[in-house]
């Protein structure tokens, strides 16, 4: 009995510094990846550059969807890769959030367009539905249903390690 | 003059400003807001609760909120929409199921064995 006290007083801190351990330098995959899979919830808003409105039938197919606004620092760094994604045949949806008309269509006019249509979201009422934090946020959607949501700029490097192999593996964009 | 105009201007800008922005339809009702604004973390800044946040998804979930509790969802329906969205850190509160059971009970646990072992001991002497 006395030894088994004495060696848990021993073993036990050992324990702690090993539980701890592990959980403070566990490598989180990507924080701002997000892979539960829900469903693009109703909405009904205007474009931002035409005069009219889309729904969420509108969005049965597949494509990606980039929550961004004219306000928006990291949506600049972003850009560029996004500019890529375009020319390399990925369909990008824009969610304009919590912006001016005015603004959005100046920034996209000075810095080019790399969206195929843009949703006017200015109260961030589809954003806040979607679990939308702040902007840049993209999503991959595929037949009305989200299968990643991520939190932050979007390069190469994300791309590659968070989007790239649901892409493969949902066999999209072919 | 212009002194009492001011004066005047002081004394009806309170009530100017204070003009109630989330509207209920009973005290009930506003009550189960404000409790549920202090039990829902903000998903910008994570050590505060919506309550004490002005980042503008906050505002647009204690909006959300509001709107919800005037078309009669109770509040486990709030918690579970707030929930899915923003995945289960949302809540100040660990839910208690097979995940959390450890969290919310193991002290407890952990004491009872403990009182087991000296009343073990104590008999054994």
């Amino acid at each position: 009995m006395k030894n088994l006290i004495r060696s848990l007083i021993i073993l036990l801190p050992l324990f702690g510094i090993y539980f701890f351990f592990n959980i403070l330098t566990e490598e989180k995959f990507y924080p701002g990846a997000d892979f539960r899979s829900f469903e693009v919830p109703n909405f009904e808003l205007s474009a931002l550059d035409l005069d009219v409105k889309y729904t969420s039938e509108d969005f049965d197919n597949e494509f990606l969807m980039n929550v961004w606004a004219s306000w928006c620092i990291t949506c600049r760094v972003e850009h560029g890769f996004l500019m890529k994604l375009n020319n390399d045949g990925y369909n990008i949806v824009g969610l304009n959030y919590k912006d001016n008309k005015s603004d959005a269509l100046g920034w996209l006019k000075k810095y080019t367009n790399p969206y195929s249509l843009n949703i006017h979201d200015p109260k961030g009422s589809l954003a806040l539905d979607m679990g939308v934090t702040g902007a840049p946020e993209t999503f991959l959607v595929k037949d009305g249903v989200v299968l990643v949501h991520y939190s932050g700029e979007v390069n190469k490097v994300i791309w590659d390690n968070v989007f790239f192999p649901i892409i493969k593996e949902n066999k999209m964009f072919q | 003059m212009i002194k009492i105009f001011f004066i005047i201007a002081l004394i009806i800008s309170p009530y100017g400003f204070s003009s109630e922005v989330y509207k209920f339809k009973s005290v009930n009702d506003e009550d189960r807001f404000y409790a549920l604004i202090h039990e829902i973390r903000c998903p910008k800044c994570t050590s505060g609760s919506i309550a004490s946040s002005n980042a503008p998804v906050s505002e647009d979930l204690k909006m959300k909120i509001a709107e919800l509790i005037n078309q009669g969802y109770s509040d486990t329906e709030i918690k579970d929409y707030a929930k899915k969205r923003f995945g289960k850190d949302i809540l100040y509160d660990p839910e208690i199921n097979s995940t959390t059971f450890v969290l919310w009970f193991g002290p407890f646990i952990f004491l009872t064995l403990i009182l087991f072992g000296f009343l073990l001991r104590r008999k054994f002497k």
